[in-house]
């Protein structure tokens, strides 16, 4: 009998080559050790199935890791990191023009502790129009690059501003884009007017960039600017600074003061500081965390669990093959080191590729968690480019390490009989309890078979439960976040609003003319429903020592749809609603009663329930009844106006705005959403894909190699008669248990994931929920979505089911 | 007229197996495992398939089985055509018409004894009752229906072959393929297995016998065809019996 053809004499194309090696195996010098390992891993890497799945796996798991790892880096003080990899401006001073000069502009570089500054760039704030609507006031600034030694612009889309009428937003594209931006607002392409102006000139958009500070609304040419100034309006520059210390207000209003200093008198005119836009990122990074923070722990905890699971098995599968060696001479060390050579190889190869995917993978991620946490750009650390794959195939050595140690340390004979040996014990009853069902003989025998291999089966269950749950997660997240979007942005319920959008209005709110023209113009469209008049103002609060902002309604607001966490709306005068941040700070709870100081009077009012309105300000809502004093003309916010069912929205705004005039300071516009939900919303979705893929690869890996462990078996199958169709249908049996398991296990984590999340997210954003916003699994959804548990494992198992269908019965029952 | 002086006769009705000019190659330019063979085996009959190691033994068995298929020729067996069959096909033939017993016994460890022998009636789809009746019976026959709820690993070589022989059997195949039916077993063990064997034959069975033991051939096999590099050498009836095999033998001295 010849090793190189198989103790049974049968042909076995797989079979180790060691005919060199075995003459050197034992000699001396690390040269022949090494010769012999070396000719020992050839022959072995020849199993290309095996190598394939090593591979395969590895490159899902450590793309799954780069990934993850990049989010939880993403996550982690993305302004901070944003801010310092942009340079962002510490202070954008807006100077008069008129009253220095670009000599003493300059001079500003060098006062002590400016440790950077560019400028001066001129600024406009200018009327714009989009699609014939009010676009609303955006401040523009001439700027021939976008980069520079502070506020580094970070380009999106598009490009850069290179000759006239073009223009760079701040922002990213729709639909919902970028701070202040509606639904459907301006794409690459789109064309803004500008009003107010001679000629009103039109500007093409071309591109979308990020100002970690927002130092302008959009860019332009340096030429552009004169034709954009309003007449009468003075001219404005822009000089953007870093400064040595500016780590709070105090120290900015220093700094400030110090360039003041250098400057003729009035000829600052504003500052702003990256405190502002620190607390405005802030909030949003807060809120994004966690639940991106989930999906990375998921990804990485799948893909440390498949690749345990894939890298022992393969070990322990090729103990037949180290008895074969050992038998011929190899040391233990030999042994494991040609076994950690076989696994270590594909593995690789596998990380290398992986590292690169996971890098690929998290463009568009990233793009998408950057444009949620209002920072420019966000890429792979480096080090997350190195401690993934070096992780993984340290994992994978970790995992081979353990059955290699045991395997060299058998006899070659017991490695032998280790590796041939029937599995006794195991999944007996089972198998007998299958038999005597009155199931298809292939469903039953597939049922039955994991239970042969418990640990592989308990992994293989962990891995779908993974994706199922990361997937109903998902759903659940979607949901609950859409609603909570509909409920703090009012989408659904008030879809047109009335608002200041132009010149001709001012700090005295509308005349009563306009205010008469505004109710005239709604009630002449038959799409009206419902309206009211919102106005808003400071009071003080008893027990608060800031600033409250109330809301006082003139008419019926009852159908606003605002969303309440407990209690209900106001619904008599002395009542009142509030949201999370009143009560925290007032430490007050709904039933409780106040005293609110409007300025013209102080009411004593209850409240009766508590709102959803994310915020660190205090906010109260009311009737003009019960805040007298604040539903002024000079209070005046908006009016809110809800629509009869079927009604065209954009139609109905064309025909108000049409019966208002163009010459109205006031216009109707629809509620300019954020677009914090929109992103959330496409990242859950982005990263719930790659979970489950990653979880059907991870499934897909652990069938194939099952099959490959049971190819003799399913030579025996087939050469007593099962069919094609029959092997297909036991193999993917194979997972249907562990799946149904799965499902069973997502399904409340998924629930309980959901709402934990949720609630993270809204304490980071100083509120509280209501029960609707997690309530969002019905019993027939869940059920509907445990099926995710089966779609993955089924996926995942067809192809190596395939496989084992199509295999030639002679080509199986000579395998070992 | 092949080379050897044999006249081709054409098949005759009963033909169990039929092999014309059958060729198996695994690999392009390498030799074929089997070279142009052409073999008949009758209803009834027991025929030993010898030689050496890598002569084609085992691959012949394959192809009869329908376990693979030739790389060129045509294979009949009880009547049909099976070289053109899809895998869905064979599955379905080789449950209904033929059983086959492996030297090493390939039992379904995770079966029971009583469940190895129901498994090819449950994937032909025979009824429930029909298959544990038939099932029963073979164990008794084997002398092993006491072992019917053990499993395979509790039993010796002998008892384990004749599970496998039962299984072979189940569906009342009309041909019976062994390979090497006692290589794996003692001296006293694998007489009790040919014994098994004859037995069968003597009350109809057609067996082919794969097998490197002279005397196992000779002491049950009524013709024994040799293989040498893939080629039909000798394929004499044995024991004094006519020259049948001339009638039905092509192919060329290796």
């Amino acid at each position: 009998m010849s090793v190189g053809t198989g103790l049974t004499g049968r042909h076995d194309a797989g079979a180790t080559r060691v005919d060199g090696g075995a003459a050197r195996t034992g000699g001396t010098g690390p040269r022949s050790w090494l010769g012999a390992v070396r000719t020992a891993t050839g022959g072995m890497l020849r199993h290309k199935v095996q190598a394939f799945v090593i591979g395969m796996v590895l490159l899902v798991s450590t793309a799954s890791a780069t990934l993850g790892l990049a989010l939880l880096a993403a996550s982690n003080s993305p302004f901070t990191h944003a801010f310092a990899a942009q340079r962002g401006a510490d202070v954008a001073l807006t100077v008069n023009t008129a009253k220095a000069t670009s000599a003493e502009l300059a001079s500003t570089r060098s006062v002590r502790g400016v440790t950077a500054a560019t400028g001066p760039f001129a600024v406009a704030t200018i009327q714009a129009q989009f699609q014939g609507q009010p676009f609303g006031q955006l401040t523009l600034a001439g700027r021939s690059s976008p980069g520079g030694p502070v506020d580094d612009v970070v380009l999106n889309a598009g490009h850069w501003p290179d000759g006239p009428g073009q223009l760079v937003l701040n922002g990213t594209p729709g639909p919902g884009p970028g701070p202040g931006y509606g639904p459907g607002g301006p794409q690459l392409g789109s064309v803004i007017q500008v009003t107010g102006v001679p000629g009103k000139p039109s500007l093409t958009v071309v591109g979308f960039a990020n100002s970690i500070t927002s130092t302008a609304d959009g860019w332009v040419t340096p030429g552009e600017m004169a034709a954009l100034r309003a007449p009468g309006a003075p001219l404005s520059s822009q000089m953007l600074y870093r400064f040595t210390s500016a780590g709070d207000y105090a120290q900015i209003r220093a700094d400030v003061a110090a360039v003041s200093r250098v400057l003729p008198a009035g000829a600052v005119a504003g500052a702003g500081s990256w405190l502002t836009a620190e607390a405005r990122a802030g909030g949003n990074s807060a809120i994004m965390e966690p639940f991106v923070v989930a999906f990375a722990l998921i990804g990485l905890a799948m893909a440390v669990l498949i690749v345990a699971n894939v890298i022992s098995g393969a070990v322990i599968a090729g103990y037949y093959r180290i008895g074969v060696l050992k038998s011929i001479g190899f040391t233990p060390g030999q042994v494991v080191a040609a076994y950690l050579s076989r696994v270590g190889w594909p593995a690789l190869g596998g990380c290398l590729v992986g590292v690169v995917a996971g890098n690929l993978l998290a463009v568009p991620v990233l793009h998408k968690s950057a444009g949620a946490y209002g920072v420019g750009s966000q890429q792979v650390p480096l080090w997350a480019s190195v401690v993934a794959p070096g992780g993984m195939l340290a994992l994978t050595m970790l995992a081979a390490l353990g059955p290699a140690l045991r395997a060299g340390r058998l006899s070659a004979a017991q490695a032998i009989a280790a590796g041939r040996a029937p599995r006794t014990g195991r999944g007996y009853a089972a198998h007998r309890l299958a038999a005597r069902l009155r199931l298809p003989r292939p469903v039953g025998l597939g049922l039955a078979a994991p239970l042969a291999r418990p640990a592989r089966t308990l992994v293989t269950l962990a891995a779908v439960a993974f994706g199922a749950t990361a997937v109903i997660f998902a759903v659940g997240l979607h949901s609950s976040l859409s609603r909570a979007a509909a409920s703090q942005e009012l989408t659904t319920t008030v879809p047109v609003q009335i608002q200041e959008m132009g010149p001709g209005g001012g700090p005295q709110g509308p005349t009563a003319a306009q205010t008469a023209a505004m109710t005239a113009a709604l009630r002449a469209q038959p799409g009206t429903a419902h309206y009211v008049t919102l106005y808003g103002n400071g009071v003080k609060v008893t027990g608060i020592a800031q600033n409250v902002r109330a809301f006082a309604f003139d008419g019926d607001s009852s159908w606003t749809g605002y969303g309440i966490v407990t209690g209900h709306w106001y619904s008599a005068p002395g009542q009142v609603d509030v949201n999370t941040a009143f009560l925290n700070a007032s430490g007050l709870a709904v039933g409780g009663t106040t005293t609110v100081n409007t300025g013209t009077a102080q009411v004593t009012v209850r409240i009766v329930g508590e709102v959803f309105q994310p915020s660190s300000e205090p906010r109260l809502y009311g009737s003009a009844q019960t805040l007298p004093g604040v539903a002024t003309s000079q209070n005046f916010w908006q009016v809110d106006v809800g629509l009869r069912p079927g009604t065209n929205t954009a139609a109905y705004i064309r025909s108000v705005n049409s019966a208002l005039g163009s010459s109205s300071p006031y216009a109707a516009v629809t509620p300019s959403g954020g677009q914090f939900y929109v992103i959330a919303i496409a990242l859950i979705g982005l990263l719930s894909l790659m979970v489950a893929i990653a979880a059907g690869l991870g499934v897909l890996n652990t069938v194939l190699m099952t099959t490959r462990d049971r190819v003799h078996d399913l030579g025996i199958f087939k050469s007593l008669g099962m069919r094609p169709g029959q092997v297909l249908t036991m193999v993917v049996c194979w997972i249907v248990v562990p799946a149904v398991l799965a499902a069973a296990i997502a399904a409340p984590a998924a629930v309980a994931l959901n709402t934990a999340t949720i609630h993270a997210m809204a304490s980071s954003a100083h509120t509280d929920v209501p029960a609707s916003f997690t309530a969002v699994f019905s019993p027939a959804r869940l059920a509907l979505l445990s099926l995710a548990a089966l779609v993955i494992a089924a996926a995942g198992a067809l192809l190596p089911a395939s496989w084992a269908a199509r295999a030639r019965p002679a080509t199986a029952l000579r395998a070992e | 007229m092949g080379p050897m002086g044999q006249q081709h006769a054409p098949g005759a009705p009963d033909d169990v197996i039929r092999f014309d000019g059958v060729t198996k190659s695994y690999q392009a330019g390498a030799p074929p495992a089997l070279a142009d063979v052409s073999l008949r085996v009758a209803a009834g009959e027991v025929a030993a398939v010898m030689g050496p190691s890598g002569s084609g033994k085992s691959t012949l068995l394959n192809l009869v089985a329908g376990l693979d298929r030739p790389t060129s020729g045509t294979v009949t067996v009880a009547g049909r055509r099976i070289d053109t069959l899809g895998e869905g096909a064979l599955a379905r033939f080789r449950a209904r018409h033929v059983g086959i017993i492996f030297q090493f016994f390939n039992l379904l460890d995770d079966l029971t004894v009583e469940d190895n022998v129901l498994l090819p009636a449950q994937l032909a789809g025979t009824s429930r009752r029909r298959a544990r009746a038939r099932a029963a019976e073979l164990l008794e026959r084997m002398g092993i229906e006491r072992h019917r709820d053990d499993y395979p690993a509790r039993l010796s070589g002998g008892q384990r072959q004749r599970v496998a022989i039962a299984r072979a059997l189940v569906n009342s195949p009309e041909l019976l393929l062994a390979d090497e039916p006692t290589g794996a077993l003692d001296t006293a063990t694998g007489q009790e297995i040919g014994r098994l064997l004859r037995e069968l034959n003597a009350a109809g069975q057609t067996l082919v016998l794969v097998t490197h033991d002279p005397a196992l051939a000779q002491r049950y096999a009524a013709r024994t065809v040799r293989l040498v590099d893939g080629r039909v050498v000798d394929g004499r009836v044995m024991s004094g019996q006519a020259e049948l095999a001339a009638d039905a033998i092509t192919g060329g001295r290796a």
